[in-house]
């Protein structure tokens, strides 16, 4: 083997990892000390410990007396892995071999996912985690993030991740080779941080801290990948870096909707600032409560202004009675109508509530595009009141040119009613993603159908 | 390149640096000491039993835009693993190191600085290293060489024993701080991915 490296004359090679798999790995097989059963080592050289298939003791491989660093600790085959060992599959471009498998649970809640260990010669180890149906892709890296002090927050480069999980987590079922001592029970302090689909994950124990990056993969990626032909596991829930397209969808159509919000209020602000809302006409006017009157006809006046709206306000001194106008704005050249019915009502007393009120002493119509012209009103009016009969006078306000707020809410509501749709589902989906985790930003409802309206 | 006959056997030693003062004759393995012209066998290298690099002597790749060669290898066993330490040669006899171990590759290259002694490293302690700037300590390793090949700088025999501390900086940069007996050494460098390197004349892996 060592021959192989002398530097002589070489065939020339493609740069990395060769196209076609030639010749057949070097395995190594041994007697197990614990069992006397051979053991199977696939990557000597690189991995350290491996664990007997026949008596699960697991064994240091670096030493020629094959010390047992844990012997018989667990039944062999209580868990089976869903991708053997000794499988290979192509992620990401690259072709792995599945070589160890490893279950591992949080002290604290016995919650417990597995993991995969990849290997390839020329690119060293990755994991793949499948927590609850969710697969990761994981690989370790050598930068270290930044956990931003004071916050939830860490950073590595450009982006930031939000803390999901803190915890403890042991190591209690291990198959395959390892590139180091692994030790079944051996305990880590654990953070996770999320920005999907990618999660950050701090490891640390009493030697050494690692950090990891993992990339959420879709589970028929990796049936695909590793050939897998018996059902995945269904997922559960909302995977903590599992992409949210709703999410995302949310985060775009929120800026599209800030710039409509942002255009609709600036021509609202723009057409206000045009209208007149000049008085065309006031005056007042008397009435008999319990009277009916008819042919009140007011003076002419001139509205101005191309076409614009009219505004008419109807002020009355109704308590607890009625006042009622019906009419028409007719126009003095050319006699077009606008008829109108109003009511000004108001209604007040107390019960065991207290004081109580509804109605208003003025009200208001509007009429929309009436053209410049010379006006006037034609009124009949009616009230009805049981204790003041004293006769009595409204006020009659004609306005031209009012600001109108009503259309710009109409728009407000009809752009907002999709970005609301998309960001009530979002906001369901991190509810649900948070709901696994101590740090959720979301109040801590477990039901989603809470989410506001 | 100088070239040399073996002492021992007579085959030909290549020297692709001139700062190379060890080789290990690839043809009888045994370990050779350089001094000018003259080569004086000191041992003999004996053979790794398991080894799954897929580096050799030989190799070429790339670090950013210079091209260098793998001239010499060093392996370094520690209580809990291994890597390998790859005397690189550059065009312009410029010379570095690649460090490999799992997957992960590091060019790095001497460097001149002041560095705290041994003692008061412990992992996560911040050091200083001059214009190359903050460095973190990864971890602090005794490590005894557990075979060396082709030409090296320095006098790699088997069982070299030595303390490494290993040190990370911003982005990828790394630095290495070596604690020899008679030497400590610094080198400061950075992490490339292996597709980066654009490796050439790899090694075949049976299976692969």
């Amino acid at each position: 083997m060592v021959g192989s490296g002398t530097g002589g004359p070489q065939l020339p090679n493609e740069s990395g990892e060769p196209d076609k798999p030639t010749g057949k790995p070097r395995v190594k097989s041994f007697s197990c000390t614990a069992c006397g059963a051979s053991v199977t080592l696939r990557y000597p050289g690189a991995s350290m410990s491996v664990v007997c298939d026949s008596c699960h003791s697991v064994i240091d491989v670096t030493d020629e007396n094959y010390t047992i660093l844990t012997k018989y600790y667990a039944k062999t085959g209580a868990y089976k892995p869903i991708i053997p060992l000794g499988t290979r599959g192509k992620l990401k471009d690259r072709t792995w071999e599945v070589i160890g498998y490893i279950v591992r649970s949080d002290v604290k809640s016995s919650y417990s996912w597995e993991e995969f260990l990849l290997f390839n010669p020329y690119y060293g180890y990755r994991w793949l985690v499948q927590d609850h149906g969710h697969w990761n892709f994981v690989r370790t890296i050598k930068e270290k993030p930044d956990e931003i002090a004071g916050t939830s927050w860490a950073q590595l480069g450009e982006k930031r991740y939000k803390v999901f999980n803190r915890g403890q987590a042991e190591v209690t079922y291990v198959l395959g080779e390892f590139y180091w001592r692994v030790v079944v029970g051996s305990r880590v302090y654990a953070t996770d941080y999320i920005c999907p689909p990618e999660m950050l994950s701090y490891e640390k124990d009493d030697n050494e801290v690692v950090w990891s990056i993992a990339e959420y993969v879709q589970a028929r990626v990796i049936a695909d990948a590793f050939k897998i032909t018996i059902p995945m596991q269904y997922a559960i829930g909302v995977g903590p870096n599992q992409p949210a397209p709703i999410t995302q969808s949310w985060q775009t159509i929120k800026l599209w909707w800030m710039v409509f919000l942002a255009v609709l209020t600036c021509a609202q602000i723009a057409l206000a600032g045009m209208c007149l809302n000049a008085t065309a006409f006031q005056s007042n006017y008397p009435f008999t409560p319990n009277t009916k009157a008819t042919d009140l006809t007011t003076q002419v006046f001139t509205l101005e202004k191309g076409s614009a709206n009219v505004k008419i306000v109807f002020e009355a001194p109704v308590d607890n009675s009625w006042f009622y106008v019906g009419g028409e704005l007719v126009n003095d050249t050319d006699g077009t109508s606008y008829p109108f019915e109003q009511t000004v009502e108001f209604y007040s007393g107390s019960d065991s509530d207290g004081y109580w009120s509804e109605g208003a002493k003025s009200s208001s119509l509007l009429i929309s595009a009436v053209p410049a012209g010379k006006y006037y009103l034609n009124l009949d009016t009616e009230s009805g009141d049981y204790k003041d009969l004293t006769p009595n006078s409204f006020t009659l306000t004609v306005q031209r040119d009012v600001t109108m707020y009503a259309n710009y809410f109409l728009c407000l509501f009809f752009v907002s009613v999709m970005p609301a749709f998309v960001w009530m589902m979002s906001r369901q989906t991190e509810v649900s993603r948070w709901s696994n985790s101590d740090f959720s930003p979301y109040p801590s409802i477990p039901t989603v159908s809470s989410s506001s309206s | 390149m100088i070239t040399l006959n073996c002492p021992s056997c007579g085959a030909s030693v290549n020297f692709v640096s001139k700062a190379s003062v060890f080789a290990v004759c690839s043809f009888c393995k045994s370990t050779l000491v350089r001094q000018d012209m003259d080569l004086s066998k000191v041992g003999t290298m004996s053979d790794l039993q398991d080894d799954l690099t897929p580096l050799q002597i030989g190799t070429t790749g790339m670090f950013g835009k210079e091209k260098f060669e793998l001239a010499g290898r060093l392996k370094v066993a520690y209580a809990d693993g291994f890597w390998n330490e790859w005397f690189t040669v550059f065009g312009n006899e410029k010379l570095g190191w690649l460090a490999e171990a799992q997957g992960f590759y590091a060019l790095c290259f001497p460097a001149q600085c002041e560095v705290p002694s041994k003692e008061t490293l412990r992992p996560g302690a911040y050091v200083e290293l001059g214009p190359a700037g903050t460095f973190q300590v990864e971890d602090v390793h005794d490590v005894r060489c557990l075979f060396s090949e082709g030409e090296l700088p320095l006098n790699a025999k088997q069982g070299r024993e030595s303390t490494s501390v290993d040190l990370t900086g911003d982005d990828r940069k790394m630095a290495t701080i070596e604690y020899a007996t008679d030497l400590t050494r610094l080198f400061v460098g950075e992490y490339q991915d292996f597709d980066e390197f654009h490796f050439q004349n790899l090694r075949h892996i049976d299976g692969w």
